[in-house]
């Protein structure tokens, strides 16, 4: 149950609006129970189309949910990027300091957390696509069927899975904000631990930040090394300045996990 | 009849529904109208049943006749469901039973086979849990969307229209389609990839005329439809494929779009004089972008014109708006952290997040390369075993079966060998890769075995290699 307790916090600290998104982990497993011990091996054929649908159900939803959201970063991307010309055409030339800075302050503020959006959504893709396959191993190995492989090749292609727009978006996002909004300045370890906890600590529930963060710790919990490991398994994830992301939660009065 | 039973032991000790064996006994129970049956068959798959309209007052009571089931019979039932009316044919039991007589029973039963698909309805092969609504989301309607995969399509039209059909007119074609569709699927698992393959082609190609409604192709390109769109590479148009004709479901039809249409889409807009003044019809002409409905680019200029006017919920999640401006104010006043600073940490984390993500991806894009090939390898392997066993001759039977047998350990040897590496590490990877090349020569595949070692290797690299990188980078950074 560890992945599927690991979904079921990922999806309690998303977005509200994106809480009825996620894979349905837990029924999944259910039935694969039901059709493991219910049925007599004769009934497979039947059960297993079922399962199927509902794993086709899952996976249009996913799909519906991703387009959407994508089509919705295209255009902001878009606006974002007329904004800032729009902003820097106004002030260069009459140069007013701080009424550039004030709305650049705004965009930089805007275009920060759309970056973060992009890659929760990311996330969201990825997340469901490891507990389908997961759901598709637990499958093959409670019923000896060999659902998983074909099936798996489909869900590859699916859109919510083929992620190269958004990453494109992610990629060009963190490119302006490097060099146009940001100055290159490195805090150090000790500041930036404080600065973290402080802001996950003071930001709303299911902010961005805290988000974030939940989806990475969640990510290394996952990969964790498991009992069930075979050649389709990920190695453990090492994920750099885990120690610090970690150290985030400490002054939270919420846990995050 | 012999399908009674077995629905029968589905339902806990639902026997009340009575099991007419195979017997002689059954000449009496026969002469039932057959709407009797009609009855009792309805009602047996529906464990969970809600009062349906289905549910008819008779009831086979009469008939105890609980002889016992004979499981054999049983059990041939639902090995397919083909064999399913194949049997009801062949039934002893049924020997003068005319076929008129069997129709209203397969009709029935593929009627309940063919909603049983449907997880909001009552009717279900297992004692279903409830299914909470985030599974439900979007059930009819959406599921047109994308047939491209793996799909079944036809279980929507099914429900609603065979449904019908069936009841009514005792249509054998639309049986046979079903029986033909569900064989497809419900063969043994040796045959299930080619199967996989055949049904998702078909379904591709035969049971798009049948859906209701448009379907989003998002991985098929359109040729250039027009010359005058401003940038857009002609292969970078990724737009509906409206390749059913028919457009009758209420359901919206998903588009994915681009960057490029997108921009043809704010060209159209402005020429026309803005979002506010631009309609959806002015837009669509002047856009000109094939399979591009009016639906599309109404939804989306909704959504370009939230954009416009309230660019902090943009994207529809009002919560956005709290993480920004009035939160990082509020952590300026209370820790003297500046914006920047505390715009820069998410930054960071998101940015960490992204490249975890992205290495993750490809990691699993790799793995699954990985099984598939692995799997292609073993099927090779093992046709070609089987030929050795067929062909080759006493003396060297044992040889071969000794290679047959060798498989599974070798595929076992495997997994172990990659249990082991990521277990403990780099120290192991070249154990590891030296035995998964013997064990996969052995399997007669030498490709095999440096593909198995290259993501290995690529595993390993990304356990112990990450925070080189973020070194490095921290290193460039200073």
């Amino acid at each position: 149950m560890k992945f599927g307790k690991r979904l079921k916090q990922q999806i309690e600290e998303t977005f509200p609006t994106w809480r009825d998104q996620f894979l349905c982990y837990k029924e999944l497993k259910k039935l694969i129970k039901l059709i493991s011990s219910a049925l007599p091996p004769t009934k497979y054929g039947k059960a297993k189309a079922e399962f199927v649908y509902m794993l086709n159900n899952e996976i249009n939803k996913f799909n519906v949910f991703f387009m959407e959201q994508e089509e919705d970063f295209i255009i902001c991307h878009k606006e974002l990027q007329q904004r800032i010309k729009t902003v820097m055409d106004k002030w260069s030339s009459n140069g007013s300091r701080t009424e550039y800075t004030d709305e650049m302050a705004e965009i930089r503020n805007d275009i920060v957390d759309f970056h973060g959006e992009m890659v929760l959504l990311e996330n969201y893709s990825n997340i469901n696509f490891t507990g389908l396959a997961k759901i598709l191993k637990k499958y093959d190995k409670r019923t000896g069927g060999l659902l998983r492989l074909p099936f798996i090749q489909k869900v590859l292609k699916q859109p919510f899975f083929t992620i190269d727009l958004v990453s494109k978006l992610v990629k060009e996002c963190g490119n302006i904000i490097d060099e146009v909004l940001f100055p290159i300045e490195e805090d150090k370890e000790e500041t930036k631990e404080q600065k973290g906890a402080i802001m996950v600590a003071t930001e709303p529930v299911k902010g961005i930040f805290r988000n974030t963060v939940v989806a990475l710790l969640t990510m290394e919990e996952i990969r964790r090394v498991s009992s069930t490991k075979d050649h389709f398994s990920l190695p453990p994830l090492n994920l750099p300045h885990s120690h610090l992301i970690h150290s985030f939660q400490l002054n939270s009065p919420i846990p995050i996990l | 009849m012999e399908a009674r039973p077995a629905l029968s032991i589905q339902r806990s000790g639902a026997s009340q529904l009575g099991s007419l064996g195979v017997s002689g006994g059954l000449s009496s129970s026969l002469s039932i109208p057959s709407t009797h049956l009609e009855g009792t068959y309805q009602k047996l798959p529906d464990i969970q049943q809600v009062p349906s309209e289905r549910e008819l007052t008779t009831r086979p009571q009469a008939h105890a006749t609980r002889v016992p089931t004979n499981n054999g019979v049983v059990g041939h039932i639902f090995s397919s469901s083909s064999g399913f009316s194949s049997d009801l044919h062949y039934s002893s039991v049924l020997p003068n039973e005319k076929h008129s007589r069997n129709s209203p029973f397969i009709s029935q039963s593929l009627a309940d086979t063919a909603s049983l698909p449907l997880s909001q309805s009552s009717s279900s092969l297992l004692p279903q849990p409830t299914i909470p609504s985030c599974c439900n989301k979007e059930n009819s309607g959406s599921w047109c969307t994308d047939p491209d995969f793996l799909d079944f399509p036809v279980s929507t039209p099914v429900q609603s229209g065979q449904v019908e059909n069936i009841q009514r007119s005792e249509d054998f074609s639309k049986q046979n389609d079903w029986q033909e569709w569900a064989d497809q699927l419900i063969t043994c698992d040796d045959a299930l990839t080619s199967n996989w393959n055949e049904l998702l082609v078909d379904n591709v190609t035969n049971l798009e005329p049948k859906m209701a409604c448009q379907v989003a192709k998002p991985c098929t390109t359109m040729p250039a439809q027009n010359q005058q769109l401003p940038s857009p590479s002609v292969e970078s148009l990724r737009v509906v494929n409206p390749s059913s004709s028919a457009n009758n479901a209420p359901a919206k039809p998903r588009m994915r779009w681009t960057p490029e249409l997108h921009e043809a889409f704010v060209e159209a807009v402005n020429q026309l004089g803005g979002s506010e003044r631009a309609t959806p019809k002015g837009v669509l002409k002047l856009m000109k972008v094939d399979g591009l409905t009016i639906y599309h680019v109404k939804s989306h200029l909704q959504k370009y014109r939230t954009a416009r006017y309230r660019p902090e919920s943009s994207e529809g999640s009002s919560e956005k708006k709290l993480t920004s401006m009035e939160e990082i104010s509020s952590l300026d006043l209370k820790t003297g952290m500046g914006i920047t600073e505390a715009l820069r940490l998410q930054m960071e984390v998101q940015k960490r997040l992204h490249e975890q993500l992205e290495i993750q991806r490809n990691l699993q894009l790799r793995i699954e390369e990985q099984g598939r090939y692995l799997q292609m390898m073993f099927e090779k392997q093992k046709s070609g075993l089987d030929k050795l066993k067929v062909s080759s001759s006493n003396p060297e039977n044992p040889a071969a079966t000794s290679d047959a047998t060798k498989e599974a350990p070798t595929k076992s040897e495997l997994e172990s060998s990659q249990r082991d590496h990521l277990d403990s590490g780099t120290g192991t990877v070249n154990n590891a890769k030296s035995m998964l090349e013997r064990s996969s020569r052995e399997m007669g595949g030498e490709d095999m075995a440096t593909e198995a070692g290259d993501l290995e290797k690529t595993k390993a690299r990304v356990s112990e290699t990450s925070p080189e990188q973020a070194a490095k980078r921290s290193r460039i950074k200073e």
